[in-house]
């Protein structure tokens, strides 16, 4: 029985032209790429190595080079979803509409869009902060709002640029832990990108490794930890073997840093 | 504005206790005002100079009992009124859509900004000659001065509004879909909007010096008319009588804007205290 | 069980070259499309004024505004006019900086004078001059006096203004440090406030310009005496006679000088500004 690729990228390339040196930067070279249906993988890398370009690039904001990307076609609506980096709520809406507002883009009216958002408010723990502004809510709050839109649209495949980067050290173990909690109920097929180690090994089946100029993958690691998995799973030995595992594999890239948390 | 600290211990001073119910601003902004107002009586009264040069409270607060009294003063009110209303109205209509398709066509942008440019380095008050040569003396001529006045501010504000539009929100609406028509009206428009709002407070002050300018010059009835003929009668009360109500009508135009702005703004932070 | 399931295809972007030429313009389209605009704007003039569809007697065309300013240029009375609208326009500059910057100092200093002295800055700011010139004309007479006085009240309070925005707005945690060091009150002025304030005072002489250049206009509008603004006036009046091309050609003078000084002034703002990650200041324009 053969399992669905919800995705599958073959040589993806994404070159830039400097506009004053004339110079070709390779942003992306020739990366390849499968992510099996409800699989959570995660990108992991330096700045710089292109794993946010290539999520810009499956979700339609960019467009590679060369290459080709397949997304596994739904029946209804997108196939992919982006949770964005910080602060991307629209502060002009309440909470209720900015989760909703992914449905309206997809061309549902105001008030069924509102409707079919609520659950996943619920879902993400917001529930009863529906008339809420913005700017009353916590950085962790906002960060569920803006997954919670991810998911109201009901795309197969979620794409999270770097979600928790803005968040202090506590709140993210927490959103963490919550982020998985989240996806065993919606069970999507999530592509995760991050710059920490911990992070990565601690949410995902796999870990794609990458590395910086040009940016390419360097490797492919299966994370074999069960699920479901809690916040202690951290300080086992076997979480931090593969800390150390890739830890290495990415170590010439980074100044030598005390701890496997740092960022 | 309200007070920060609880009322203090019934020992100390009247002032103290007023100081502290009001808070520090509106207390000396009193003070500042009574001495004023107190300086120019005394100074008035004693001589200390001509009358001719500024008159003194009390007269100008009879003359005003006069004149609103008697209605002598409502015509002026009514026609500067008018004047200030088509103008600045005619204003928006034409300044907004403008300034808004000027930030979100480049091209547009290009092709008008040397021409704005030229427009807005140009005093108003050159061309007022001009407009009455066209318009003649009537209301259609201090409107198009006023227009004039305000048109600029509102474009240049709505486009600055457009143009920080975050890049970030177009993005989000592009992930999930949305057409650029709708991303202009979730996103452009509500972002703009604060904007907006504060090029129209700038221009309704702009469109009421313009009021003036353009009365002052050639008018037979309207405030500005008013003031330029009781100084030429050497009316310096009534004249500063007029001064006061443009200096009011502009402090209540201004409040109006922020209460429009609070209703309007809901979702900003800065806006609540 | 297989199933073959439908795939989304995103492609690559296809490269395609560019004629050169249109490589060119897409570089330098802001640059040939302000200069059309422009350009445009004057030949559209031109061809509606000879095709009778612009009124020449109201508005003139720029050939004829050409030609009437080449005339106005050889003319000596033209000159004294520009001396004496100049004149006005220096004197009554330099004694408003001259007055507003320090009093702008002092008044952002000290915090209870700022409480007592605010709003009537804002509401002489708000206030138009022109309402108050009829009773500066009691005072001071019609002469060049007057129109210095309207000049000096255009510049002085928004220079003011904008001086006190300037104070109040230096970093309060840099001054913080700077007592933390015991730094002298002479010390902190001058090394913290003034040059934290600089771009505010320069910003406020920029948008001053455009309210001097009113000044100068309105005052000599209603003195009737000399000066470039009463050359339209005068030129207007006598419209029948061809007078808009002279008119035309002192508004146009105007224009001209406020571009020169606004950019001369933004240039040096600027300047001052250098070090500023990004200022938003209200007015603008």
């Amino acid at each position: 029985m053969e399992r669905h690729l919800a995705l599958s990228a073959r040589g993806v390339q994404m070159e830039y032209r400097d506009r004053q040196s004339g110079r070709r930067l390779l942003a992306l070279e020739n990366v390849d790429l499968e992510v099996p249906d409800g699989a959570f993988v995660s990108l992991l890398g330096p700045s710089g190595c292109g794993k946010s370009t290539f999520l810009k690039i499956v979700n339609g904001l960019l467009r590679q080079t060369a290459g080709e990307i397949k997304l596994h076609r739904v029946a209804k609506g997108r196939e992919d979803a982006m949770v964005f980096q910080d602060a991307s709520l629209f502060p002009w809406y309440t909470v209720t509409d900015n989760v909703a507002y992914g449905l309206v883009c997809a061309g549902a009216s105001r008030s069924a869009a509102r409707e079919r958002a609520q659950p996943y408010i619920d879902l993400v723990g917001l529930k009863g902060f529906g008339d809420k502004y913005p700017y009353q809510l916590s950085g962790g709050m906002q960060q569920r709002a803006n997954l919670a839109r991810a998911l109201a649209v009901d795309a197969a495949i979620l794409l999270m640029d770097e979600p928790f980067a803005s968040l202090d050290a506590q709140t993210r173990e927490l959103m963490q832990a919550e982020l998985l909690r989240i996806w065993n109920a919606a069970r999507k097929t999530v592509l995760f990108v991050t710059h920490q180690i911990d992070e990565a090994v601690f949410l995902s089946d796999r870990v794609i490794v990458m590395a910086a100029r040009p940016g390419r993958v360097i490797a492919d690691i299966t994370i074999e930890i069960p699920r479901p998995r809690t916040l202690e799973v951290k300080r086992t030995p076997k979480f931090q073997e593969y800390e150390e595992q890739i830890w290495k594999l990415i170590g010439g890239q980074y100044e030598p840093a005390a701890g496997a948390t740092a960022s | 504005m309200a007070a920060t600290t609880p009322l203090p211990r019934a020992a100390g001073s009247p002032f103290t206790w007023l100081r502290a119910a009001i808070g520090e601003r509106l207390f000396y902004g009193l003070i500042g005002l009574v001495v004023v107002v107190v300086a120019w009586e005394s100074t008035a009264r004693m001589g200390l100079y001509k009358q001719t040069l500024m008159s003194m409270p009390s007269s100008i607060l009879r003359v005003a009992m006069e004149d609103v009294t008697n209605g002598s003063i409502w015509p002026h009110i009514w026609v500067s009124s008018q004047e200030f209303a088509i103008g600045f109205v005619v204003s928006l209509v034409i300044g907004i859509p403008l300034g808004l398709a000027i930030g979100l066509f480049r091209r547009v942008d290009y092709l008008l900004s040397g021409l704005l440019a030229g427009l807005n380095a140009t005093p108003n008050v050159a061309l007022i000659p001009l407009i009455i040569l066209i318009f003649g003396l009537g209301i259609e001529a201090k409107a198009v001065v006023v227009f004039l006045s305000a048109f600029f501010a509102v474009v240049v504000t709505t486009f600055s509004g457009v143009q920080s539009t975050a890049r970030r929100h177009l993005d989000i609406t592009r992930s999930f879909g949305g057409s650029p028509w709708l991303g202009f009206r979730t996103v452009v428009l509500p972002s703009t909007l604060p904007f907006i709002i504060s090029g129209i407070r700038i221009g309704a002050g702009r469109a009421l010096v313009g009021v003036v300018s353009a009365e002052i010059l050639s008018a037979n009835v309207g405030l500005g008319f008013y003031i330029a003929l009781k100084a030429q009668f050497l009316d310096v009360a009534r004249a500063m009588f007029g001064i006061i109500i443009f200096g009011f009508l502009g402090l209540v135009i201004g409040e109006g804007v922020r209460a429009i702005e609070r209703r309007f703004e809901v979702w900003r932070p800065d806006l609540h205290h | 069980m297989t199933e073959t399931a439908a795939f989304r295809v995103i492609h690559a972007r296809v490269r395609r070259r560019r004629h050169p030429l249109v490589r060119w313009y897409r570089r330098n389209e802001r640059a040939v499309l302000s200069a059309t605009g422009i350009v445009g704007f004057f030949l559209l003039w031109q061809i509606g004024a000879d095709a009778g569809v612009i009124d020449k007697l109201f508005f003139s065309s720029p050939a004829a505004i050409a030609a009437a300013g080449w005339q106005e240029v050889q003319n000596p009375r033209f000159w004294e006019d520009a001396r004496v609208s100049g004149w006005e326009l220096f004197v009554g500059s330099a004694i408003a900086i001259a007055v507003s910057v320090p009093l702008g100092l002092l008044i952002g200093w000290y915090r209870r004078l700022n409480y007592a002295a605010d709003p009537w800055l804002n509401f002489a700011n708000a206030l138009p001059r022109a309402a108050l010139i009829p009773i500066i004309v009691l005072t001071a007479g019609l002469g060049i006096e007057m129109k210095i006085v309207v000049v000096f009240l255009g510049g002085v309070f928004t220079i003011m203004v904008a001086t006190v925005e300037g104070v109040r707005t230096v970093e309060r945690h840099l001054l913080d440090v700077a007592r933390s060091f015991r730094a002298p009150q002479r010390l902190i002025f001058t090394s913290l406030v003034i040059p934290g304030t600089l771009p505010f005072i320069v910003s406020g002489m920029r948008i001053a310009v455009g309210r001097v250049l009113a000044g100068v206009i309105i005052a000599e509008f209603y003195a009737q005496t000399q000066g470039i603004g009463v050359m339209i006036y005068k030129a207007s009046n006598s419209f029948l006679q061809g007078g808009s091309d002279r008119m035309m050609f002192g508004i146009l003078l105007f224009t001209l000088l406020g571009i020169v000084l606004y950019e001369t002034v933004g240039y040096a703002e600027r300047y001052f500004q250098r070090w500023r990650p990004g200022l938003d200041l209200e007015e603008t324009t």
